[in-house]
């Protein structure tokens, strides 16, 4: 009995796996994001296009056929606008985010490299915890970036690291490469620095559900204005502007 | 004809917000080697549209976790540095790295050249 015991203790482990798949129209940009997103999270399982954008209750019975307890889903409007899910599955919450400025690791300004499959470090500033909403996005975070030790294809060091800051009432994601050798001084003391290995992304909340893909309202954000809302509003500012020089 | 504001419905339930993270909070038990997760001391104040700064604050909180997490790697014995003869396959592939390495001889190339 005893030895069942301590099996049992030993078993309690951190498992995640995290269904990923997008709606259709996203463009190349944000398909090379995904793929990126894939490259550095073991855990994810990714799945082709949803061919709906009504029909969402779907994506938790998909995560389940996958057995995935989490769900990550790229929204595309208007081939522009980018909508990202982090979702909890089958019993939520499910929090939905603007994506802006996205970088994605094609680009040549950022160069650092890691494993491919290596466990990344996620890390949060402290304004994470000043809020409710904030604290719940945390903890969905940390089990969906997080790579679980268990996670297939996962290499056993650490060699980047996945920053979430709060600025601006934004979330900014950045990743970073640990180098622990001065690259001048390959024999001296060991001394931490980064190299930035992207993509880069500014997730804006919106809104978080109690289920997932469902479900009451628990948050919205008051300051959020929808991308087509603002450039509206700029092409009615340029329409006033030849309609005064008109007069 | 001016339309009507129209007021947004703002919610924010925190005694749901509270419930529902008790609800998916991973078990407190779980070793640290499990997650990986570390938080910074401090909040970023920054002017945002300061890309410099900005940038600077996010790579301060990412040396602060990297420093925080190998003190805490070495506690819990995670092997945490790659030796340098362990070879695997990288995120960026050596085409791409390659790429990256012109790039950054071509612009010390023009800059000394400018001189």
């Amino acid at each position: 009995d005893v030895d069942i015991d301590t099996a049992v203790e030993k078993k309690r482990r951190n498992k995640q796996r995290v269904l990923m798949l997008s709606s259709r129209g996203i463009t190349q940009r944000m398909r090379h994001l995904m793929n990126d997103l894939e490259t550095l999270l073991p855990h994810v399982k990714k799945d082709s296009k949803l061919d709906s954008k009504s029909e969402l209750r779907l994506i938790p019975e998909l995560a389940d056929l996958n057995n995935c307890n989490n769900a990550l889903y790229f929204e595309a409007r208007r081939h522009e606008d980018l909508y990202l899910w982090a979702s909890k599955t089958p019993n939520g919450p499910s929090i939905k985010f603007h994506v802006q400025n996205i970088h994605t690791m094609d680009e040549l300004k950022m160069t650092g490299n890691c494993l491919k499959g290596s466990r990344g470090i996620v890390s949060f500033d402290k304004g994470f915890d000043e809020t409710e909403h904030s604290r719940l996005i945390k903890e969905v975070f940390i089990q969906i970036f997080g790579v679980p030790p268990g996670a297939r294809k996962a290499k056993p060091f650490i060699d980047h690291i996945l920053t979430f800051s709060l600025l601006d009432s934004k979330i900014w994601f950045r990743n970073f490469q640990i180098i622990e050798k001065d690259p001048l001084e390959p024999n001296g003391p060991p001394q931490t620095s980064l190299v930035e290995i992207g993509p880069r992304l500014v997730l804006t909340p919106i809104r978080i559900f109690e289920g997932a893909f469902s479900g009451a309202t628990v948050f919205s954000n008051p300051e959020f204005v929808s991308p087509a809302a603002v450039r509206s509003a700029m092409r009615r500012q340029a329409g006033d502007k030849y309609r005064s020089r008109k007069d | 004809e001016d339309a009507i504001p129209r007021q947004k419905l703002v919610v924010n339930d925190k005694h749901a917000l509270d419930r529902i993270l008790d609800d998916i909070r991973l078990d407190k038990s779980l070793s640290w080697t499990e997650t990986l997760s570390t938080t910074y001391p401090q909040t970023h104040e920054v002017d945002v549209s300061n890309d410099l700064d900005r940038e600077l604050s996010f790579y301060k909180q990412a040396l602060h976790c990297a420093e925080a997490a190998r003190k805490l790697a070495a506690e819990h014995s995670l092997p945490f540095t790659r030796p340098s003869d362990f070879f695997a396959e990288m995120v960026k592939s050596d085409a791409h790295m390659e790429r990256i390495r012109q790039r950054l001889l071509d612009e010390t190339a023009q800059i000394k050249r400018g001189e």
